[in-house]
C-alpha cells in the first residue's frame, strides 16, 4: 500500500461500500415485511423472536383471524380454529407474551386487516397483574417502530446483523435452498410426545410449590366491595380498546394452566384474580363477546398427565381446548363435567360480533 | 448523541468532517462550522441544553472583554464565581438541601433540576481560561476561537479537560497541511479501537457489574461475587473512560487538532500518586494547577500539605457527583496519597510488585464507593468483600473470561495513542479496520448503546 491517502481511502471506501451493500441486501429482502415490498410479494416468518416477525405476518394480509396470547396460547392449532370460526387463522400467541405486547400487535392487526373476522384472545394472568402498566416488555425487546404505520422510521432500526441474517435466510428461501418456517405462526414447541416422563413432569409441576400448593386456603380471603374497587388492573383498558375497536369476532379464553400455577382456591390472590375475570366478563358483556374460562380446577388442569410443565400443555389437550371452545359456544353454558365455565356471552350458542 | 451510535458514525461524523475540509482553505467559515456541528451534536441530547452552553460561554467571553477594556480585575472574580454558582445550581443544590436536611431536621424543597449534559467538564475549562487570565498568562481571544474551544464537540461532554492554550493555537493550523491523511488514518484507527474498548470490553463489563451492585442495594452479597463485581466495576470504568477519549483524539486528529491524553496505562501504577499522574490526567492537573497549588501544595509545610490534598481530593470526589459517596471516594484517594507520601518519605521501598498489588488492590475497593448509588450498597459490598456474605462459589466462566481478559489488556497494552501513532499502512490493517468497523456498527445497530459512565458527570 502506496502510503496513508492510500491507507484512508481504502477503509472509508471499503466501510462506506460494505455498508451501503448491506443496507441495499436488507432493503430488498425486506426481513420483518415491513417495507414496501420490492422483490417478494409475500412474507414467511423466519426467525424465533416473535416480537419482530409477527407484524410481518399481519402484513402479509394472509390472515383475517388470529389469536394473540402468551406461550400457553401458541399450541392452538390454526387449521382446528378454522374448523370451529372459519376464515384463515395465524396464531400470534408470543413465548412470554405481556399483556402491552399483546395489545400492540393485536391493534396493528385492526388497522392492518381490513377483512378481518375473528379475534381469540388468549387470556392468562398478564392481563391481571398489578404492574402490567410498568412491565410492559420483556428481555427480549419489543420493536416498537414495527407497530407503527411509517415504514420511514424504521430504517434507522434494521441495520444491524440480525437483519443481516434474516435477509439472508429469505434469500435462502427465494433461491429455494430453505423452507419457510412456522408460515402462520404455530409451532409445536414442545417436546415430542413420545419423550413424555410423567416422573420428571411431576417433579417440574409440583418441585417450586410444594405438595400442597393447590390446597384452599381456610378461612378464605373476604375482600369486601370497597377492596375489590380499590384493586388495580392496568392492562384491562388495553383490552377493552381491542374489542371496541375490533370489527368482527372476538372471543376471550382464560386458557388453562396447571392447578399448581393457579392461586390457592380462597387466597387472596385468587379474589384477586376472580375479580379480574369479573371485570373482564364486563367488558366481554359491553362487547357482546363470549368468555370462556378454562382456569379453574378441572380433569384438564388438576391431571398431572396433561401438562409438560405448569403452564403448558400437551398436545392432545390443545385440541381439546379447541373442541371445547366449539361446544361452549355452541351449548352458551359451563361443561357439565366442570372442564371450562362459560363466563360471558350469548347463551343460545349463537355466537355475536362486535361492531366499532 | 453517542460517538458509538449509527447517526453519529454514517451522517453526523462524514458530515462534519466533509464541510470542514470543504471549508478548509477560509479559516472563520470552517470554525464557524466546527462551532454550528458542535451545537447540533450537543442540542441533540437535549436541545434545552443549548442556551446554558452558549450563555455560559457568551457571558464569560464578555465579561473578560470588560475586564481587559476596562483594565479591572473584579469582573474575572465575579465570572468565577457565577460559573461555579451555575455549576452549583445545576449539580449540587439538592445535595446540599438534602444536607440541610440531615443537619436542621427540617424538609426543603428539591430543585430537581436536569443536569446539563457536559457542565461539569465545560464549567472548569472556563474556570481555567479565566484564572489564566487573572494570573496573566492567559491572552486575549476573539469570540469565534474561544467559542470553539469550549464548544468543540470531541471534548465537550466528557472531556479531555482542555487549556485554552493547547488547543486555540491549533485552530489556525491549516487543515491541509502535510501529513493530512496520516492524521486523519490514525485518527480512525484510535476512533475504531475506541469502539471496540466501549462496546466489546466496557459494555461486556456492565453485564457483570450491574447485576452485582443492583443486589448489593438489597443484602450482602457472597465474597465472590462482591469481588467480581468490585474488579468488573474498576475495569469497566478504565475501558469505558479511555475509549470515549480515545474517540475523542481520534475525532480530533480527523479535524486536524491533537486533544491532550487522558489515560496512561492507570492500573499499572505502582503508587497511588503514580496512579493519578495515569488516570484521568487532564482532571489531576486541572486539580493540581487550580486548586492543590494554590492552596500551598507540599512546599508549605505538612499542615498545608494534608490540608491541600484532602481538600483537592475532596473535591476531585465531589466533582464526579453530587453524593457522600463521591465525597468519600475523593477523600479515601486523598488518605491514600497522605499516606503514600510518608511511606515514600520513611518507609523502605516495596518491591514493585507489591507497590502494585496494594495500589490496584486501594483503587479497586475505593470504587465501590465510586458505583454504589449510596452508602448503605458501599457498605453491603464492603460487608461482602469482608466475608460477610459467605465465601460463595466461584465465578462462572462468563464472569471469568471477560474479567481476565480485561485485566490482561489493561495491564499489558501500552497507550491507545501510542499504538495508533506507531501503526503503518497496510492492506492487512486496512482490511482489519473496515471488517472490525462493520462489525461494531452492526452490533450497535441491535439496540439503544449504553452511554458512558462519564457523561453523567
Amino acid at each position: 500500500m502506496r502510503g496513508w491517502r492510500h491507507f484512508v481511502w481504502a477503509i472509508v471506501c471499503g466501510f462506506a461500500g460494505v455498508i451501503v451493500l448491506l443496507s441495499v441486501f436488507i432493503v430488498s429482502m425486506n426481513p420483518y415485511g415491513n417495507l414496501p415490498r420490492i422483490l417478494f410479494s409475500e412474507h414467511v416468518i423466519d426467525d424465533t423472536n416473535q416480537r419482530f416477525q409477527y407484524p410481518a405476518l399481519i402484513r402479509s394480509q394472509r390472515y383475517d383471524s388470529i389469536v394473540i396470547g402468551a406461550s400457553d396460547s401458541r399450541l392452538l392449532h390454526p387449521r382446528a380454529l378454522e374448523r370451529v370460526f372459519g376464515g384463515r387463522f395465524a396464531n400470534l400467541a408470543m413465548n412470554a407474551g405481556l399483556a402491552y405486547e399483546q395489545y400492540r400487535l393485536a391493534s396493528l392487526f385492526i388497522r392492518e386487516v381490513k377483512d378481518r373476522r375473528t379475534l381469540l384472545v388468549g387470556l392468562d394472568h398478564v392481563w391481571c397483574d398489578e404492574d402490567a402498566g410498568e412491565k410492559r416488555i420483556t428481555f427480549r425487546g419489543f420493536p416498537e417502530w414495527m407497530y407503527d404505520d411509517d415504514w420511514r422510521n424504521d430504517l434507522r432500526y434494521m441495520l444491524n446483523a440480525k437483519s443481516v441474517e434474516i435477509s439472508g435466510r429469505r434469500f435462502g428461501q427465494a433461491l429455494g435452498l430453505r423452507k419457510a418456517r412456522f408460515p402462520d405462526g404455530y409451532e409445536v414447541f414442545t417436546p415430542a410426545e413420545s419423550a413424555y416422563d410423567p416422573v420428571k413432569v411431576r417433579g417440574k409441576l409440583w418441585d417450586k410449590g410444594g405438595p400442597n400448593s393447590a390446597d384452599p386456603v381456610v378461612p378464605a380471603y373476604a375482600a369486601n366491595a370497597e377492596e375489590r374497587a380499590r384493586w388495580q388492573y392496568p392492562a384491562l383498558p388495553w383490552l377493552d380498546e381491542i374489542a371496541t375497536r375490533f370489527v368482527g369476532r372476538v372471543v376471550f379464553v382464560y386458557v388453562p394452566a396447571h392447578i399448581a400455577a393457579q392461586p390457592p382456591p380462597g387466597s387472596k390472590k385468587a379474589a384477586r384474580r376472580e375479580e379480574c375475570k369479573a371485570r373482564i366478563g364486563a367488558i366481554a358483556r359491553r362487547h357482546a363477546a363470549p368468555l370462556i374460562d378454562f382456569d379453574i380446577h378441572s380433569e384438564i388442569t388438576a391431571n398431572d398427565a396433561n401438562w409438560w410443565d405448569r403452564l403448558h400443555f400437551r398436545l392432545p389437550i390443545a385440541e381439546r381446548v379447541v373442541d371445547d371452545i366449539e361446544r361452549a359456544l355452541a351449548t352458551g353454558k359451563d361443561d357439565p363435567k366442570g372442564d371450562w365455565r362459560y363466563l360471558e356471552g350469548p347463551r343460545t350458542g349463537a355466537v355475536s360480533s362486535t361492531a366499532e | 448523541m453517542l460517538f458509538h451510535s449509527q447517526e453519529f458514525i454514517l451522517l453526523f461524523l462524514p458530515f462534519a468532517v466533509g464541510i470542514y475540509y470543504a471549508l478548509a482553505r477560509h479559516q472563520s467559515a470552517r470554525e464557524w462550522w466546527l462551532i454550528a456541528a458542535s451545537l447540533i451534536f450537543y442540542g441533540w441530547w437535549d436541545i434545552r441544553f443549548l442556551p446554558l452552553l452558549i450563555g455560559q460561554t457568551l457571558t464569560t467571553w464578555l465579561i473578560v472583554e470588560l475586564a481587559i477594556r476596562r483594565d479591572w480585575r473584579w469582573p474575572l472574580y465575579v465570572a468565577i464565581v457565577a460559573n461555579l454558582s451555575v455549576l452549583g445550581l445545576f449539580k449540587y443544590i439538592d445535595f446540599g438541601a438534602s444536607i440541610l436536611e440531615q443537619v436542621t431536621g427540617r424538609e426543603f424543597a428539591k430543585a430537581s433540576l436536569i443536569l446539563p449534559i457536559g457542565i461539569s467538564f465545560y464549567t472548569f475549562e472556563l474556570i481555567s481560561y479565566l484564572v489564566d487570565r487573572l494570573r496573566g498568562t492567559a491572552p486575549r481571544y476573539g469570540i469565534r476561537v474561544f467559542g470553539l474551544f469550549i464548544a468543540l464537540f470531541p471534548h465537550l461532554i466528557a472531556g479531555p479537560i482542555m487549556r485554552h492554550n493547547e488547543i486555540i493555537p491549533q485552530f489556525a493550523y491549516d487543515p491541509l497541511r502535510t501529513g493530512l491523511y496520516e492524521r486523519i488514518g490514525r485518527g480512525l484507527v484510535l476512533f475504531l479501537i475506541g469502539f471496540v474498548e466501549k462496546f466489546f470490553i466496557a459494555d461486556q463489563l456492565a453485564i457483570i457489574a450491574d447485576p452485582i451492585f443492583a443486589e448489593a442495594t438489597q443484602t450482602v452479597p457472597a465474597f465472590s461475587l462482591a469481588g467480581a463485581g468490585a474488579l468488573a466495576f474498576a475495569l469497566q470504568i478504565f475501558f469505558d473512560f479511555v475509549a470515549y477519549s480515545d474517540m475523542a483524539m481520534g475525532i480530533g486528529l480527523m479535524f486536524g487538532l491533537m486533544l491532550p491524553m487522558n489515560f496512561n496505562v492507570p492500573y499499572r501504577a505502582v503508587s497511588l500518586r503514580d496512579f493519578w499522574r495515569r488516570w484521568h490526567i487532564t482532571l489531576s492537573r486541572w486539580l493540581r494547577d487550580y486548586i492543590y497549588i494554590p492552596l500551598g501544595g507540599s512546599r508549605e509545610g505538612v499542615g498545608v500539605y494534608v490540608w491541600a490534598t484532602l481538600v483537592t481530593m475532596g473535591l476531585c470526589g465531589l466533582w464526579h457527583g453530587a453524593g457522600w459517596t463521591f465525597v468519600l471516594w475523593g477523600l479515601g484517594h486523598g488518605l491514600g496519597l497522605l499516606v503514600c507520601r510518608l511511606w515514600q518519605h520513611y518507609g523502605s521501598p516495596l518491591p514493585a510488585i507489591a507497590a502494585w498489588a496494594i495500589t490496584t488492590t486501594f483503587v479497586v475497593l475505593l470504587f465501590v464507593l465510586f458505583r454504589a448509588p449510596d452508602l448503605g450498597t458501599a457498605g453491603h459490598m464492603f460487608a461482602g468483600l469482608a466475608g460477610e456474605g459467605g465465601l460463595g462459589t466461584l465465578w462462572p466462566l462468563a464472569t471469568l473470561l471477560p474479567v481476565l481478559i480485561a485485566g490482561t489488556i489493561a495491564l499489558i497494552k501500552v497507550p491507545t495513542f501510542e499504538w495508533a501513532m506507531r501503526i503503518q499502512p497496510s492492506w492487512p490493517a486496512a482490511i482489519g479496520f473496515v471488517v472490525l468497523a462493520v462489525i461494531c456498527v452492526l452490533e450497535v445497530g441491535e439496540g439503544a448503546p449504553l452511554s458512558f459512565i462519564y457523561f453523567q458527570f
